[in-house]
């Protein structure tokens, strides 16, 4: 189809490597939560951009902040829905 | 061996004054009791949960950072299961990453 161009997606790139001082902890559920999905799932690294040794250290701090209750497990499980419901 | 460990606890908000204080307390004596330096008792203050625990949807969090020997970290979480009104506790080692300290 003549119609159908290219296009180059914006390149991705790990933003832990781009920025040193961005920290990655489980103290901060505020950064964490850029890696989650609405639903409270962990998002892949392909579609991140973040590099392996970055995306391994994430996914750990990640359970760390949902063990402590910083991040749900999952978006059923939430204050917000308990908050609704009840 | 020492190394410099963090421990972050979640109390329950409903809590007194006094009796969270001496729980914090408390949990600074052991450390200093069993051969360990208390490096900073954060206190976050209450907070709202991302999800309820024992069907609390708020709770405060207190940060210990202490430097010990690794024996120490399994008699200060068992003194911490045995606390009342603790509600959930994690452990870390932080090594190299010199303190990223923001709250």
């Amino acid at each position: 189809m003549a119609f159908r161009k290219k296009f180059t997606p914006k390149r991705k790139f790990c933003r832990f490597c781009a920025d040193e001082k961005l920290p990655l902890d489980y103290k901060r559920p505020d950064i964490l939560r850029d890696f989650i999905t609405e639903r409270g799932k962990i998002i892949a690294r392909r579609i991140t951009g973040t590099c392996a040794r970055h995306q391994r250290r994430l996914t750990t701090e990640i359970k760390r902040a949902r063990q402590m209750a910083l991040l749900f497990y999952s978006a059923v499980h939430s204050s917000d829905v308990k908050k609704h419901t009840a | 061996m020492a190394n410099t460990y963090e421990t972050l606890v979640l109390l329950s908000p409903e809590l007194a004054e006094e009796n969270r204080k001496q729980i914090i307390e408390n949990l600074s004596q052991i450390v200093d009791k069993n051969g360990g330096k208390i490096a900073a008792v954060d206190d976050w203050g209450v907070r709202t949960l991302a999800y309820p625990v024992r069907k609390q949807t708020r709770g405060s969090y207190v940060r210990f950072e202490y430097t010990a020997p690794g024996e120490l970290v399994g008699e200060l979480e068992r003194n911490i299961r045995i606390a009342d009104g603790i509600f959930k506790f994690v452990t870390v080692r932080l090594d190299g990453q010199t303190a990223p300290k923001e709250a």
